[in-house]
């Protein structure tokens, strides 16, 4: 049996249409890979950096960290950080200071009690594990202190590290340039 | 057996959503935690435990006359000691405790700020110093009491010379002469 041509062309029609009502409906896709790549790429470099750092420094709240030419990084050693309002020392504030000036009820003889009694004790754990280790303790504290930290607070606080067999001190500063 | 190329390959995509959601939570998390400026150290003594040179470069110092360069910043300056006699002292006096030796740059400026010395002077003092004692790296610096740490960091830059970088030194490098005095030793109430 044939067909007339308009015949033919409904019938193409029809299963055109029939065509396209089965069709699935097409569905986009987000290409996530390479948004994945960029972030693996800058997770993996801020690891790094995270990991090369052998001791994190976080200034506390009002503190302005002095600026130095200095280049040489900063060693493992107890951090003390005092700004011009507290001292602090293990994330704990041991004591306040007023115009940048320790309360001389807190300063015995150029020692700072409460910091000399928090240091006392992580002074023997620190011992501790390193005899655990079979090496020698060598203390090291790092003083992250404010600009304006006035002199005398300075020799206050390697004074009362100093009783404590502390013979390495350190200055952190902001490299400059 | 017949291949049929029209069948698309059907590939189960893996589903990266959760793991981006844990990269999206690490990069603030480390973003927070990593330093916005580049810390150093200045590895400071206190004067009992000044750090001991080596011995090769003792029996060169031996040579020397022992330089005991001290600076002490007073609120008007600095003066500037050696173990023969103070800048600035009167014949035959070996101190004048009276002023200081290098006068502020900026004597009008605040106290508040900290480039009202002359740091530039200092430095040329050091070099100065660094010709007679070739050998000589500490420096021994004292300070009034309220004399602001950034001034002491300053001072501290100044007489170890302003080109000096010890990061590119080797163990057993020799010293580079830009290095001036950069063993520094805090001492209370030296004068």
């Amino acid at each position: 049996m044939s067909m007339t041509p308009d015949e033919l062309f409904k019938l193409k029609k029809e299963i055109k249409k029939a065509k396209r009502r089965h069709k699935k409906e097409d569905t986009a896709n987000l290409g996530l890979t390479s948004l994945m790549d960029i972030v693996a790429i800058i997770v993996v470099y801020l690891l790094k950096s995270y990991a090369s750092d052998p001791i994190l420094i976080q200034p506390i709240s009002e503190q302005k960290i002095p600026m130095s030419r200095m280049d040489m990084p900063i060693k493992e050693g107890i951090a003390i950080y005092i700004s011009s309002r507290e001292l602090i020392f293990n994330e704990e504030q041991v004591a306040t200071l007023t115009d940048g000036e320790l309360d001389p009820n807190v300063v015995q003889g150029h020692v700072i009690r409460p910091l000399f009694e928090k240091l006392e004790e992580e002074t023997e754990k620190s011992k501790q594990v390193f005899e655990g280790r079979g090496e020698e303790w060598v203390g090291h504290v790092i003083l992250i202190g404010d600009e304006a930290l006035k002199f005398s607070t300075i020799v206050d606080l390697m004074y009362t590290a100093g009783r404590l067999e502390y013979s390495e001190y350190s200055f952190c500063i902001i490299q400059k340039g | 057996m017949r291949v049929r190329h029209n069948e698309e390959l059907e590939v189960e995509e893996a589903n990266v959503l959760p793991v981006m959601n844990i990269m999206f939570l690490l990069i603030p998390a480390l973003l927070l935690a990593m330093e916005v400026a580049s810390l150093a150290a200045i590895a400071v003594s206190p004067p009992k435990f000044a750090a001991a040179p080596s011995p090769k470069k003792e029996e060169e110092k031996k040579e020397e006359k022992p330089l005991k360069f001290k600076v002490f910043i007073l609120d008007d300056g600095f003066r500037v000691t050696t173990a023969s006699q103070q800048e600035g002292a009167e014949a035959g006096k070996e101190q004048d405790s009276t002023g200081p030796s290098i006068p502020l740059a900026k004597p009008s400026a605040d106290a508040s700020d900290y480039s009202r010395y002359n740091y530039d002077a200092l430095e040329a003092k050091a070099k100065e110093l660094k010709e007679i004692a070739k050998h000589e790296t500490v420096v021994t610096i004292s300070a009034e009491n309220d004399i602001p740490m950034a001034v002491l960091i300053n001072t501290m830059d100044a007489v170890r010379g302003s080109e000096c970088k010890l990061l590119a030194i080797k163990e057993d490098e020799e010293i580079p002469p830009e290095c001036l005095f950069f063993q520094p030793i805090v001492e209370a109430g030296a004068g």
